[in-house]
């Protein structure tokens, strides 16, 4: 069986660290307003490039920049500086979904993984872009037979990229799926003059629509209102097939979530398939690692495309129904290495013995914890309050750049 | 006076600004951003005043049209 590649997401350096703690062997992310996360405050900046190779290579993980916008004319130069840095930095390879960016990593003898954009539905397809390619994403509308077709294809014809390597396929394996076809919706261009295919998609899908009969006035009674939001992908549970069905990179989709979303979902897959390797993948750590899954972000989950349904699920309420949120308490203060105790300045609400914490921050990525002990002002206490120090001994460092948060049910509105 | 502000790192590049007011704005060949014409830059914010009133209502056409709400117009 070969071995798979777990793709993660790191829209910043709080979840590139979750990510390469919880066992991704590669991340993908943007720079810039070139990717389809233009509109997050915080993307990363040229500057960043050395910093995230340097951790990275530190784990023997893979980088891949994101440049998988629409290009304009008054992009091309900064296509161009953008490759020739990533080149320069030794990023691993180019994701992309324009023609010109394609040329010009190749031109350069970069690496390029084809977008998911692109949309990749059959075998012609794949060797037209094995010309500049080694990577590419299909299609999400494959099932998984059709998925292994491709791939028994691309052995039986030896189907080759540039690198000389067998073309490897990837596909999405859990995350939010859009509406339209991917990243190629024009939603939120008609609503807001925002386009998706910018990075700047307003996700205006995810909410309740009615339907309204003009002449009469007549409004359509639905089951379901947010019937352009589907559910979360999820393929935790049907692992093993994606395995069998020869693909090489699992991508999980999420630079917009929070490092511990990161932490969560890439640890869970880590698991899964590294327990698919060892033959003993089962059904009850199936069940647990659901569960660790809606602790997190999600709109529900469903399983795609892949094992041949042919409608999609819709979301049964706005936002998250993930079952844990977090809760701000206060900020990193100071950490004693000898004795490996960290000291907190809680800022808001009250903080107890028992707790569950999170911990995160650009270098220490996404922690969580049980609060076993705690001394609160030097004094042992089982409560520490806003205003108060409260050191905690903890297994790992902090930093002053930390955040400190609760972990307590989530109340989902049915 | 007419006063303009962008606030440019967030630029996304969308080039919606110069459809609306071609006369303001530009897209920088450099890093692919939105350039306002004649402005200058404290910190990032780029500021153009104008006694020009003519300039008024296409500037106000970009600050609605841009996804990203970068650009404010002012009449002081
Ligand atoms: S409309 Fe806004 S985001 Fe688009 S180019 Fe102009 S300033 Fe930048």
């Amino acid at each position: 069986m070969q071995k798979i590649e777990l793709m993660a997401p790191a829209g910043n350096f709080e979840s590139l660290q979750a990510a390469l703690d919880n066992g991704a062997d590669s991340i993908y992310f943007g720079v810039e307003q070139l990717n389809m996360r233009a509109r997050a405050s915080i993307n990363f900046t040229l500057d960043d490039l050395s910093e995230i190779v340097k951790r990275c290579n530190s784990k023997n993980v893979r980088t891949y920049l994101t440049l998988n916008t629409i290009i304009y004319d008054h992009d091309l130069s900064i296509v161009k500086t953008l490759i020739n840095k990533a080149k320069e930095a030794n990023i691993t390879a180019v994701i992309a979904m324009d023609q010109a960016v394609i040329a010009m990593a190749r031109e350069v003898g970069m690496e390029v993984h084809i977008s998911t954009q692109i949309n990749i539905t059959n075998i012609e397809t794949v060797k037209f872009y094995a010309l500049f390619a080694d990577t590419m994403v299909l299609s999400r509308e494959l099932s998984l037979r059709q998925v292994k077709k491709i791939t028994e294809q691309i052995e039986k014809e030896q189907i080759k990229g540039p690198s000389g390597k067998l073309i490897e396929i990837e596909i999405f394996g859990h995350g939010a799926l859009c509406m339209a076809v991917s990243g190629k919706c024009y939603m939120s261009l008609h609503s807001h003059n925002s386009s998706a295919n910018r990075g700047a998609c307003k996700q205006n899908c995810r909410k309740k629509y009615t339907v309204i009969d003009q002449e009469t006035g007549f409004e359509m009674e639905l089951d379901n209102e947010y019937i352009m939001s589907p559910k979360d992908l999820c393929t935790i549970d049907f692992l093993d097939e994606i395995v069998n069905a020869g693909i090489k990179v699992l991508k999980i989709e999420g630079r917009g979530r929070a490092p511990e979303y990161v932490a969560k979902v890439i640890k869970c897959y880590r698991e899964a398939i590294d327990s698919i390797q060892d033959g003993i993948y089962n059904k009850e750590e199936v069940i647990s690692w659901m569960e660790t899954l809606e602790t997190v972000y999600n709109r529900g989950f469903w399983s795609g495309y892949y094992l041949g349904q042919k409608l999609g699920e819709w979301s049964k309420g706005s936002g998250s129904h993930a079952t844990q949120k977090k809760v701000y308490i206060g900020k990193g203060n100071h950490f004693f290495p000898k004795a490996n105790i960290g000291e907190f300045k809680i800022e808001a609400y009250n903080i107890n013995v028992g707790d569950a914490i999170l911990i995160t921050g650009p270098t220490t990525g996404a922690k969580e914890l049980l609060v076993e002990e705690m001394m609160v002002n030097d004094k042992k206490l089982n409560e520490g309050k806003k205003g108060d120090l409260v050191t905690i001994k903890l297994p790992f460092r902090i930093r002053q750049s930390d955040k400190l948060y609760k972990i307590v049910e989530n109340k989902v509105e049915a | 006076m007419v006063v303009i502000t962008l606030q440019r790192n967030k630029c996304i590049g969308c080039n919606y600004c110069v459809e609306m007011a071609p006369k303001q704005f530009q897209m920088s060949k450099k890093d692919g951003k939105s350039v306002l014409l004649n402005s200058t830059n404290k910190k990032g914010f780029f500021t153009l005043k104008s006694n020009q009133y003519n300039i008024l209502e296409a500037s106000e056409n970009a600050s609605k049209a841009c996804p990203v709400k970068i650009i404010s117009v002012k009449l002081v």
